[in-house]
Formats: C-alpha cells, sequence, structure tokens
C-alpha cells in the first residue's frame, strides 16, 4: 500500500465481483462480470439470455393477425411499437393500405408512449441517483397517459390494438380532449421537473460527464435513438423515413449540445428526453387537431400474405426498431426478426463502464434506457 | 433526603414522590430508563410518523393512514412486524460485534444528553464531546456491519463509511470548539447559560461565524454518521449499497432505531451549542422558581421541539434532493466543510478575543 496526498493515487488490488441477474439498479435480468481496482471498473462483461422467451419463433406458430399479441410483449413498456413495426411489415408485404385515419391514431398512441416511456426513464435515472420525489411525480403523470390507454383500449400496458390495415376501434368519446388535456398537463410539469431535478446541483453532479458516448462509439455498436442524438448523432426515423404519416408533421428532433459537460453524456441523455416528451407534445397537438375522418382499418381478412419479404423500421422510445419479415405465402408467417435497439446499446456497456467508479453504474446504466425484455426476446 | 445530591437526582425524587436515601447510581438506572421509554421511543415513533406523512405529502402520496387514527400506530405496527422476523442466519461474532459496537455506543450517550437546567446528568467539561465520540462509534459500528458480510459490496460500503466518517468528523470537532469559545467552556450548563431565550441571544444569531459553525456542525454531523441526505453510501439501490442491503428483520429495526437515535442526538446537541438550548425567558424563568418540575418540563419540551423542527429540516432537505456519491460527499467535507469551519473558528476566535479586548 502506498498513499500519497500529491498525485499519487492509493494503491488497491483488483477484485472480481458478479452483479445480478437480479439486482436492484439493473435494468433487468443480466448478469454483469466486473473486474474492479479499488471502486474503479476496469472491465466488465455483459451476460444477457435471462429473459429469452423465443418470442420470435411464437410468431411463426400463429396466424398474421393473431401474432399482434406476442409484438406487444417485445417490449412492455413500449408495447405500440412492437406492434406498429410488425403490423407495417405485414401490410408492406401484403400491400395492404392503411386508411389515414389509422394512421393518425396510430401516431397518436406511439406519441404517448414515447412520452410514457420517456417519463418511466426518468423515474429509473431519480432511482439510481436517490431521488424520492420527483419519481412520484413522474409516475403519478404517467399514469395520466396510461389512463389514456385504457380509455382508448381498454387495456393499460398491453394493449393489442393494432391490426394490419389499420386499428381494432375508432377513437372514443372524449378521448381527444383527454389527449390534449394530458398535454397541457405535462408541458406544465415539464418545468416543474426541471426545477425540482434537471437543474439540482446534486444530480448534476452524478450525471454530468459521466457515462460519455462519444459519437465513435455510437456508430461502432450501431447505437440509435435518444442515446445516439445525445451524443448530436441526427438520425431520426420519423424524419429519415418517415411511416404512418410522420412526414406531414411539423416537429424537431432535439440533438444534444454538450451543454451541461460533456456531448452524450448521461445528463445529455436525460434532457433529451425530457426535450423529447415536449416534441412528442407537439406532434400530438398536430395530429389531433387535424385528425381525419373516414375509416379505421381496411377490412381483412386472416388470410395468406403473398410469398417475399418485408423490412420495415420505426422509431421506437428507445430507438431504431426494426422488423423482418418472411412470409412463404402461408396463413402464419415464415420468419419474423427484430432489430431492437436495446440489444445494440447493451453491446455498448462493457467498454461504456470501463474506467467508470462504481457508484455511477447504476447511474449509466438508467441513462442508457434498457429494455432487457426486448433484448433477449 | 431530598434536597441533597445533584439537581437530576432531586428532580427525579420529587417526580417520583421519594422520600429517603436513594443511591444515585439506582436513581441514575431509573431515569436512563426513563428517558429510554419516554423520550426516545416516543420521539423515533413520532419523528417516524412525521417522516413518513411529510414524505407522503411531498411526493403526491396518501401515506400511512391504516394502523390506528390517520396511520398514527404505523411506526409501532411496523416495529412489532419486524420483531416478528429475524434472519435464517445464525448470529456469528462479526453480526454481534456491529450490534453491540452500534448499539452500545449511543445508548451509552443517553446518559450524557442533556434536557434542561435539572436535568444534566453528565454535566463536565468534556460533555459536549461525548456524542461526537459515540457519533464516531457509530460509524465503526456500521463499518463493522458491512465487515460482517462475506461480500464484495460488503466490504466496500464498510470502507467508505469509515472514509465519510472521517471525512465529516474533522468540520465537526472544529464547529465544536467554535460552540466552546462563544461560551467559554464545553459543560453543558456552560453552553446553555451563555445564551438567552430571544433568538437574538442564540449563539448562532450572535455572530456570522457561529451561525457559520451551526451550519457545518449540521451537515458534517450527517455525513459523519451516514444520514440522509448523505447516506448515499448504505442506500441498498447503490452498486455498493452491501452496508444494509441485506438486513431485516430485527437487525434492521436495531439498524433503523441507531439511525434515528443518532440523528435526534445530533440535532439535539446543535440546538444546545448553538440554539439557545432550553433557556427560557426571565420571567417565565421568576413565575417558575418555586416549581422545579414545571420549570424543568417547560425546558425539556422547549428543547425537544428545537430538536425536532432541526430534524424535520434535515427530512425535507433530504427527502427532496438526489443522493450524491460518496466521494462527492467527502470531497465536500474536505474541501467545502472543513475550510469553513476553520474559518469560522478563527473568526469566532477574534471575535471573542475582541469582546475582550473592548
Amino acid at each position: 500500500m502506498s498513499f500519497s496526498l500529491f498525485g499519487e493515487r492509493l494503491k488497491t488490488d483488483v477484485t472480481n465481483w458478479e452483479v445480478g441477474p437480479y439486482h436492484l439498479s439493473l435494468p433487468g435480468p443480466i448478469r454483469l462480470s466486473l473486474k474492479l481496482d479499488g471502486e474503479v471498473i476496469i472491465s466488465g462483461e455483459v451476460e444477457t439470455g435471462f429473459l429469452h422467451r423465443g418470442l420470435e419463433k411464437c410468431f411463426e406458430l400463429h396466424s398474421w393477425k393473431s401474432a399482434i399479441p406476442y409484438a406487444d410483449r417485445l417490449d412492455p413498456e413500449a408495447a405500440v411499437f412492437g406492434e406498429l413495426v410488425y403490423c407495417l411489415a405485414v401490410e408492406e408485404a401484403a400491400n395492404t393500405l392503411v386508411p389515414p385515419r389509422a394512421q393518425a391514431i396510430r401516431i397518436i398512441l406511439s406519441e404517448l408512449t414515447r412520452i410514457s416511456c420517456h417519463l418511466a426513464n426518468a423515474v429509473r435515472i431519480a432511482r439510481a441517483v436517490g431521488a424520492e420525489t420527483v419519481l412520484h411525480y413522474l409516475l403519478r403523470d404517467r399514469e395520466k397517459i396510461i389512463d389514456l390507454f385504457e380509455l382508448l383500449t381498454g387495456a393499460r400496458f398491453s394493449l393489442n390494438f393494432l391490426r394490419i390495415g389499420g386499428v381494432r376501434a375508432d377513437v372514443t368519446e372524449g378521448f381527444i380532449e383527454r389527449v390534449l388535456d394530458v398535454c397541457d398537463l405535462i408541458r406544465v410539469r415539464l418545468k416543474e421537473y426541471n426545477d425540482l431535478f434537471t437543474f439540482n446541483h446534486a444530480f448534476l453532479k452524478r450525471t454530468i460527464n459521466v457515462g460519455v458516448l462519444s459519437p465513435a462509439l455510437i456508430k461502432k455498436y450501431g447505437m440509435t435513438g435518444p442515446n445516439a442524438r445525445a451524443s448530436g448523432i441526427n438520425a431520426d426515423v420519423r424524419k429519415d423515413r418517415p411511416y404512418s404519416g410522420y412526414e406531414i408533421l411539423d416537429f424537431e428532433v432535439p440533438l444534444g449540445r454538450g451543454e451541461g459537460g460533456t456531448l452524450g453524456d448521461a445528463h445529455e441523455r436525460f434532457l433529451i428526453r425530457l426535450r423529447e416528451v415536449s416534441q412528442s407534445i407537439e406532434i400530438l397537438k398536430q395530429v389531433t387537431e387535424g385528425l381525419p375522418l373516414g375509416e379505421y382499418l381496411t377490412p381483412t381478412e386472416d388470410k395468406a400474405v403473398p410469398e417475399g419479404e418485408a423490412y420495415v423500421r420505426v422509431e421506437s422510445s428507445r430507438g431504431l426498431l426494426g422488423c423482418h419479415l418472411m412470409s412463404l405465402g402461408g396463413t402464419a408467417p415464415h420468419r419474423v426478426q427484430f432489430r431492437a435497439p436495446s440489444g445494440f446499446h447493451l453491446q455498448a456497456v462493457p467498454e461504456l463502464i470501463t474506467g467508470l467508479k462504481l457508484e455511477d453504474l447504476s447511474v449509466v446504466l438508467a441513462s442508457l434506457d434498457l429494455s432487457i425484455s426486448e433484448a433477449d426476446r | 433526603m431530598s434536597g441533597q445530591g445533584p439537581a437530576w437526582a432531586i428532580l427525579l425524587q420529587k417526580v417520583f414522590g421519594l422520600q429517603g436515601n436513594y443511591p444515585n447510581g439506582l436513581l441514575a438506572f431509573v431515569a436512563l430508563f426513563f428517558i429510554y421509554l419516554f423520550l426516545i421511543v416516543p420521539g423515533a415513533w413520532i419523528i417516524s410518523y412525521v417522516d413518513r406523512k411529510l414524505g407522503a405529502d411531498f411526493q403526491a402520496r396518501v401515506g400511512p393512514n391504516r394502523a390506528g387514527p390517520s396511520g398514527f400506530f404505523q411506526p409501532l405496527a411496523d416495529f412489532l412486524k419486524l420483531m416478528q422476523k429475524d434472519s435464517q442466519e445464525k448470529i456469528t461474532t462479526s453480526d454481534l460485534l456491529w450490534i453491540i459496537v452500534f448499539s452500545s455506543a449511543l445508548y451509552s450517550s443517553v446518559a450524557v444528553i442533556p434536557l434542561g437546567s435539572s436535568f444534566l446528568m453528565v454535566d463536565t467539561d468534556l460533555s459536549a464531546f461525548i456524542p461526537f465520540l459515540s457519533a464516531l462509534v457509530l460509524a465503526l459500528g456500521t463499518m463493522l456491519l458491512g465487515f460482517s458480510r462475506p461480500t464484495v459490496p460488503g466490504w466496500f460500503g464498510a470502507i467508505k463509511v469509515a472514509g465519510q466518517a472521517f471525512s465529516g468528523a474533522f468540520p465537526a470537532l472544529i464547529s465544536l470548539l467554535t460552540a466552546g469559545i462563544r461560551s467559554g467552556g464545553f459543560r453543558w450548563s456552560h453552553l446553555a447559560n451563555s445564551q438567552g431565550a430571544s433568538p437574538m441571544d442564540w449563539a448562532a444569531f450572535s455572530n456570522p461565524f457561529q451561525f457559520l459553525a451551526l451550519i457545518v456542525f449540521m451537515i458534517s454531523g450527517l455525513v459523519m454518521m451516514c444520514l440522509p441526505p448523505m447516506e448515499g453510501v448504505v442506500l441498498p439501490i447503490n452498486m455498493n449499497g452491501g452496508v444494509t442491503a441485506h438486513l431485516y428483520g430485527r437487525r434492521w429495526a436495531i439498524f433503523r432505531l441507531g439511525r434515528f437515535y443518532a440523528s435526534f442526538l445530533w440535532s439535539l446537541v446543535a440546538s444546545v451549542l448553538f440554539l439557545g438550548g432550553w433557556q427560557l425567558p426571565e420571567q417565565v424563568n421568576d413565575l417558575l422558581s418555586d416549581s422545579l418540575i414545571l420549570k424543568q418540563s417547560l425546558e425539556s419540551i422547549l428543547l425537544l421541539s428545537k430538536t425536532f423542527i432541526m430534524m424535520l429540516i434535515v427530512i425535507w432537505v433530504s427527502r427532496v434532493n438526489p443522493r450524491t456519491r460518496v466521494d462527492q460527499v467527502t470531497d465536500f467535507a474536505w474541501k467545502v466543510l472543513s475550510p469553513f469551519a476553520l474559518l469560522a473558528l478563527v473568526g469566532s476566535a477574534i471575535w471573542a478575543g475582541w469582546g475582550l479586548l473592548i
């Protein structure tokens, strides 16, 4: 042991520590094998697969239509995106047109889900830094959105609402007004969160310059979504390859500017998500004001989809969610594959956490907004 | 032998209507039992209830509302529940060690705490330092708790608890000295009598350096004993929160009670050092000069009210703020609290010296 006040570090030994698969500060069932020098992580390995359910195989065992509830389970917290990407893929393979009203309802659901997911992520970050008050405010407001899901679909989480060629039902009475009310409420609340949390000195100290994702690292691991945009990478499927009518909407894609500390640190990722919430509110306002009239579902019987392949992508709350679908012309998919953003984000974890202090690990993992469910599927 | 012996013994004999010659040791035993049963336990109950209700209010929740009127008996219900549960693991020597160190360090200081002008069981030149030493031993107990776990996070937590305790101890000690400089001694009676009933006569508001010392004293106490909002190091959410992650049942109850007592003790000492202690206004003192029991009761109520207000302020701050990392806490203690503590010490010394010269 050597210790000096000037410059030298306390000499410490290397320790191995395995965290998980179940631990309060992990985003889900994963195992981290850490090698620690003192309290600094010198290397870490991630082991996943604890939540593997053979989800993609399940699609092959069901008809095109009855596979939709399985898409809900891709990422139960953001169920709509799984449904949407699967339905879009089937529609592309079968050349089915979706009525404009159904597209608008899909966008409403997508953006509500995005807000709910981003709020849930803020809850996880708050929990990771031990801020217990703001967490309850966030959950209370997220509840309002889940109430909206219930009003529209009857379900709060696994919605099973999208259909091939549209949506299951038209908007319920009073739904649009309630959406607008919630939008107004969340806009007010955003300021509250910022006052209470975003610019709190202790919170800034825990998140600024912590877990920095450089643009090179983002490209190396194929990271997308808010995590990539927080590092200044301008990529959003809603803008790059618009789907479901996003092309006619006027909204911005917030990008990280490195204003707090370093570009792409945990605080930037947190901020980007809050800014995306306010953009989602803009989108919701535009869509609800101009909700087209007409049909909400193109009637399709549960018939065969012509032989062929389709690949579509949507912007889920965590990043680029892709669905590759193969049909042999039967009544069930031959193969369905998902490109889940969290899988890619997980791969960056070992490199990202190297050199990190042990206590920051939970904050960095929370800031990545990982869904182990969609990564393991 | 009513009318002889130390003031607290006379008071106790009066309270219980005792006639005759009782040894002070026996009376002290009764007094400790009395303080523990009628002060510490109800105090923990009330503060825990208020903490949970206030916390619920801050967080847009209802809070405890089932056990008794407005959930008032919830802390009792929780305590009884915890008492029924215990770990399946056998108590090892290292478990025993932390339990003994943790509880004995704290509860032995019950005899030292000041509760009013007539209830000062230990009023020596070193009185004010004893709670400080108890706080250090509490940190030692928490550290031993971490070391009792055969896990990496347990050991990490233990070392961090120790590091944090040392970083908080220095500014705490210096601010304690600052209070002594003003009063001219570290006897409880000295410290309290150098202040008055009016806030303007409290040490904290007598000069800016004393106020600074109060702030430093409160924060460094929280740092030293890893109390909220400086308890990041023992939080289970932390990757290294192995110090408490495994605790439940009776051991958890011991740990929680100890932590309550620590914050109670520290706030009480801060109130005596800086916030006028138990000093009642002169007129009230004159009025009550005949009734020792009534005077002592009012003094205790005043002192405990100040203590609870201090505790509530700390609860408020800790409920709404995130937790900082342990190295940030120790950095803060060494680089911010310590210089301010030294500034307060030097400033107070100059202030006192100036007063003497003029």
